[in-house]
């Protein structure tokens, strides 16, 4: 019990860091902070994703990159959402770009940003923006934007879109 | 299924949970003064509205409760990895 109070304490702090670092980088690198880590999440994606399957299907892609996280021991649960009204979960926007809604509900990001008192849709979210972005770089092989639509205190609201 | 329930006494019809709700759940009596839940089904659970309404008048049930990481013993096992 004391080895799994000791990682546990561990674990908190790493986090507590993690957030310190996101919010201490911000303040004077600005817009850098983002890309950075942006940068960050992207190699990272294409690291954990590089034996996933490929394939041209969104929500096939979308169901990949939860596999690439659960093996990776990353609990990041999300789920596509379909608004009532809309006819299908993938949908197109004018420029032709296959887009789709995206919940994120256990983040670790979310629970280090609130531990440490920071806002969100900083540098950090902006970390999982990149991760998405390299994981479907490597499985579908397009380029992917993923924009905070709205981030709660209990689950965030994210738009994947995807390049035609 | 998720329940969203406005307490109509407590509700003061400040709009704050339509200007939040990132899926558009709420719509605004004009008679009674008061927000509505519209759509349940939209309803993401982010809370945002709970948390947002000034008189607390806003109540979910049966969504998921983001796990605590901090105190889960078995997500620090998996984070063994990190560490």
């Amino acid at each position: 019990m004391n080895e799994i109070l000791k990682k546990r304490r561990t674990l908190q702090e790493t986090m507590n860091f993690m957030a310190a670092l996101s919010a201490g980088i911000e303040p004077i690198l600005g817009r850098g902070a983002n890309s950075m880590t942006m940068s960050a999440g992207r190699n990272l994606g294409r690291k954990f994703s590089e034996n996933a399957n490929k394939t041209d299907d969104l929500l096939e892609a979308i169901a990949e990159v939860r596999k690439v996280l659960l093996a990776n021991n990353c609990l990041w649960l999300f789920e596509p959402f379909k608004p009532v009204g809309q006819e299908t979960m993938v949908t197109t926007n004018d420029k032709g770009q296959n887009q789709v809604l995206i919940v994120f509900r256990d983040c670790m990001i979310r629970q280090a940003l609130f531990r440490f008192g920071h806002p969100q849709q900083g540098s950090l979210c902006n970390m999982m923006y990149g991760f998405f972005a390299g994981a479907l770089e490597n499985i579908m092989g397009k380029k992917t934007t993923l924009e905070i639509k709205h981030a709660g205190e209990n689950a965030c609201l994210k738009l994947l879109t995807v390049e035609a | 299924m998720l329940e969203m329930i406005i307490n109509d006494k407590a509700c003061r019809g400040c709009k704050l949970c339509l200007d939040v709700c990132p899926t558009d759940c709420f719509v605004y009596n004009e008679e009674t003064n008061k927000a509505i839940v519209d759509k349940v089904e939209n309803c993401i659970g982010c809370l945002s509205c709970a948390y947002i309404c000034p008189s607390g008048a806003i109540v979910h049930k049966n969504h998921h409760v983001v796990g605590n990481f901090y105190r889960n013993i078995y997500f620090s096992k998996r984070m063994e990895k990190f560490l």
